[in-house]
């Protein structure tokens, strides 16, 4: 590790980070990133071997407290019906998430004005459009433009749209039926050659890695071109606290290596991307006399407003064989047809749809989904109907902040560092729970018309918890919110957090589209106003 | 049953843990979850030393929950035996659960039998007019206009959804 400071040290190596790492290093900034995985070979992954199902529910699982490695953190959650999901590595969870890029939409920045819930945002959708190009671009986005559900002339996609498969297909002649919107779903995964990666072959593994390199994971993505340019990326490395001076200014982190030493990265602004459970925790780690609450905290938000979009599950079975076990895991189709507040329902705000493969055989015996378990004589025509038969919708409620559910440090719980763990401290609101309710309905609806014969439906998914947010909320007014509207920390000048904690609400959408839109902004701002940035002397 | 089981020992073989006796409880326990039935095998036939080996080398993990599970002390009676473990240790049943399955889906005979031949790799025909388009079921989306919600009004924005590019190249009249 150079004795130099770095221009700008780096926290985490997956999506936001590698965005960050990769336009700071062409602008020609020095940047360290530490990661406290490693990197993975295509070959790592099991999709293309037999014993995918079984790797998936264990080495591969999106759970870090199922699968245990060195370089996971456990994560307390006895308090929380919903488990976060995330991957330590280079890519981070971009490496298991599935690919699915749908954008917030416009509504999305402002419920506060337009529902009389929680806040706006300190910025807009239309202020992210030049970034959701540029993000789309680099990630590689397949898809269909002139969705009408989003506004004209902003949801071009450089690849033209995966196949929406047999189940896909049914749904949509559906809607059509009922008069419901659909859409072929928007995906970071190639579905041509594109930027040196191959194109998916539909195996509809994506969450245990991609063994094509079609989906977009940020190690094939971002980080070599980000490496090319200059920038020094650190695996095996835990970030133990980030440290400050007298001035108050971050100075670097204090890291552990793999067998346990300790070192410093030295840093002229420290940016923070560890995802809304790894970037609260840390801020609270770092607490010290001048921040005794923890760093960049004197809002008190720090950890606070976490939101992980309850994720109701409803699944149709079709007479006929759909072939579900294939196609892209980020979805088939998707529908925004009850995503905008109607107040006549109950609730305000709504929920995205998308629907998405079914499994293997493993998973027809044991669905990690709705489902259930058949032994006896009726095993075998329980997996016949479930297997290939069926289509699964996935709902995605928007989760509105509420300060109760957090993160804090674990007294009782560490890492392999000593380090210790966050807790999740969530509940569902009723708002959410209503919400579920009624989009569950209106879903069964949808499979039903599609020539479902059956509906089977999970309405609180315990392993659910992919989309972290909003831990550490932007805003204009420091005393209600972390980090400015360039994702700055009110607090700490030169400490920037570019992950979703960012959010201010969570829409009701997959969020890594709007959170890598939103990392380049600040990093572009960063760039634009380096001449200003304050740095330790 | 499909030849699969030839026996292979070595000093790290998983099955060396398990005793006749405890071999014994599992084939009764897999034939109990899955029996021979609508011309399907029974897991106690299937799950023998080759597809064990196979679960237990991808997933060690699962070795010690699976001698828990198949422990004497639980008693001779196999449905007995589950639900004790059902109620005092799901995480156990859970592990035992998988390794009948799991042996019993890697299976190259069961997996012809149920028609899966796997995650299979299949190339994608982008270039190929989509079904849907051609069905004019992205059309009916577009008939309904714009139903985005502006926030500077909160209302839906209403009125004609643009034409896509694509559109008009499939109608043959895009601009030149």
């Amino acid at each position: 590790m150079p004795a130099e400071p770095a221009d700008v040290l780096i926290v985490g190596a997956g999506a936001s980070g590698a965005v960050v790492a990769k336009r700071l290093a062409e602008a020609g900034f020095s940047v360290v990133c530490l990661e406290q995985g490693d990197w993975h070979d295509k070959e790592d992954y099991p999709g293309v071997r037999l014993d995918w199902e079984l790797q998936a529910r264990k080495r591969w699982a999106t759970s870090p407290n199922i699968r245990g490695l060195p370089e996971d953190y456990p994560i307390v959650e006895d308090d929380s019906p919903v488990s976060p999901l995330m991957y330590s590595g280079v890519g981070g969870s971009t490496l298991i998430f599935a690919g699915a890029w749908p954008r917030a939409l416009p509504s999305d920045f402002r419920v506060r004005s337009l529902d009389g819930v929680a806040d706006d945002w300190p910025l807009t959708y239309d202020e992210l459009l030049p970034y959701f190009y540029r993000t789309d671009r680099d990630f590689g986005v397949s898809g269909l433009p002139g969705d009408p559900a989003y506004p004209p002339d902003t949801d071009d996609a450089p690849m033209p749209p995966l196949p929406i498969g047999a189940a896909g297909l049914k749904v949509a002649r559906a809607h059509a039926r009922l008069g419901w919107h659909w859409w072929p779903e928007f995906n970071a995964i190639n579905s041509v050659p594109y930027d040196g990666r191959r194109p998916c072959v539909q195996r509809s593994t994506c969450q245990s890695g991609c063994n094509e390199g079609a989906k977009a994971s940020t190690d094939v993505t971002h980080w070599p071109k980000a490496i090319a340019m200059g920038a020094r990326l650190v695996t095996g490395a835990r970030v133990r606290r980030i440290e400050t001076n007298a001035d108050g200014l971050a100075t670097g982190a204090t890291w552990i290596d793999r067998e346990g030493g300790e070192h410093f990265a030295p840093a002229r602004v420290v940016v923070l991307a560890a995802n809304a459970i790894g970037t609260p925790r840390l801020l609270l780690l770092s607490n010290s006399s001048r921040f005794p609450d923890g760093l960049a905290n004197s809002s008190g938000l720090v950890g606070r407003r976490l939101m992980m979009h309850p994720f109701a599950n409803v699944a149709g079975l079709f007479d006929e064989p759909l072939m579900s076990w294939q196609g892209q895991f980020g979805d088939l189709i998707e529908s925004l047809e009850f995503y905008e507040t109607d107040e006549r329902r109950g609730f305000v705000r709504g929920a995205r749809w998308g629907l998405a493969p079914t499994g293997g055989p493993i998973n027809a015996a044991l669905p990690s989904r709705a489902g259930t378990q058949v032994w006896g004589p009726e095993h075998h025509l329980h997996v016949r109907t479930h297997l290939g038969h069926g289509a699964n919708w996935g709902l995605f409620a928007e989760d509105l902040p509420d300060e109760a559910n957090q993160i804090t440090l674990s007294k009782s719980v560490t890492d392999l560092s000593g380090i210790a763990a966050p807790e999740v401290h969530y509940s569902m609101a009723d708002n959410a729970r209503r919400m579920l309710d009624f989009h569950i309905e209106r879903a069964s609806e949808s499979l039903l018309e599609a020539g479902a014969y059956k509906i089977e439906v999970d309405r609180l998914m315990r392993y659910s918890g992919w989309h972290l947010l909003g831990t550490t909320r932007m805003g204009d007014d420091r005393a209600t919110s972390v980090l400015d509207r360039w994702n700055r920390t009110h607090d700490v000048p030169n400490l920037y957090v570019v992950d979703g904690s960012c959010f201010v609400t969570s829409s009701g959408v997959n969020p890594t589209s709007t959170i890598v839109a939103i990392a380049l902004r600040a990093a572009d701002h960063l760039v634009e106003t380096r001449a200003y940035q304050a740095v330790p002397a | 049953m499909t030849g699969q089981d030839a026996t292979r020992s070595s000093p790290d073989d998983p099955l060396a843990r398990l005793d006749a006796g405890r071999r014994a409880v599992f084939a009764a326990v897999a034939s109990e979850l899955i029996p021979a039935a609508h011309g399907m095998p029974s897991a106690g036939e299937v799950v023998g030393d080759a597809r064990l080996r196979f679960v237990l080398g991808a997933r060690p993990d699962l070795l010690e929950p699976l001698l828990a599970a198949l422990r004497p002390e639980l008693g001779d009676d196999t449905g007995g035996r589950m639900a004790t473990l059902g109620r005092d240790e799901p995480g156990v049943l859970a592990a035992l659960q998988l390794v009948v399955v799991g042996g019993y889906y890697t299976d190259r005979e069961v997996r012809e039998r149920i028609g899966y031949p796997g995650q299979e790799a299949r190339q994608v025909v982008a270039w190929k007019v989509p079904e849907y388009l051609e069905e004019g079921l992205i059309d009916t989306v577009l008939a309904r206009g714009q139903t985005w919600r502006d926030p500077g009004t909160g209302r839906r924005r209403g009125g004609t959804a643009a034409r896509p590019a694509w559109r008009a190249e499939l109608d043959g009249d895009a601009p030149a």
